[in-house]
């Protein structure tokens, strides 16, 4: 189960997962405080991505990759980047 | 696991952050929903299931509580903003990093 280095390989990896099999693949976050990281997971059960960061920077990444999926997964659409604005 | 509706939700979810700031985990997951509410049939048994295409799940725990929360296209603009305001609020006890110029000013403490 890798963890991936770098952000934009893992979210590009995770909506490429997603997009192949929407009914398979869940998204799973982990925060610990105590420890202060966090660590998100894309997984079909086959194939698991994971990324782990403690960095502050990377929140409002991870937070923004969970919004996109999720807009993905209520929307009729059979493919992503058709973004209805009404 | 509890069902709950979207607002409802979100306020547990305050709660399972604030509580596990001392120790403990938040695991968040998301997941597509088909909108099914009986168990899948045997082979060879009639699917009589239309799949809904709009809905999501999204199940949250702090290991010992469980919730949950089903969010369809009408509520996801709302709930997804409420969402991401949640995680960046509490989401607050990661590194910061600063290497850049701030290190060369040298903090005057007198």
């Amino acid at each position: 189960m890798p963890y991936y280095q770098t952000w934009e390989e893992f979210a590009r990896a995770a909506e490429k997962l997603y997009l192949a099999d929407p009914m398979k693949v869940r998204v799973v976050l982990k925060y610990r405080h105590c420890d202060g990281n966090l660590c998100i997971k894309v997984t079909d059960n086959a194939v698991c991505l994971q990324y782990k960061t403690d960095q502050a920077q990377d929140v409002k990444k991870i937070e923004k990759l969970h919004g996109k999926l999720m807009r993905l997964m209520v929307s009729k659409e059979t493919h992503s980047g058709a973004m209805e604005t009404d | 696991m509890v069902l709950l509706e979207n607002d409802s939700f979100l306020t547990e979810l305050t709660r399972l952050f604030q509580k596990c700031r001392t120790s403990g985990s938040v695991v968040i997951t998301l997941k597509k929903y088909d909108g099914r509410t009986k168990p899948m049939p045997k082979k060879g048994y009639p699917e009589s299931f239309e799949p809904a295409d709009n809905k999501c799940l999204v199940r949250a725990s702090d290991g010992k509580k469980k919730i949950s929360t089903v969010v369809s296209t009408k509520e996801v603009i709302k709930f997804q903003m409420a969402y991401s305001n949640l995680l960046r609020a509490h989401i607050d006890g990661l590194k910061k990093k600063d290497k850049k110029s701030k290190s060369k000013k040298t903090k005057a403490t007198q």
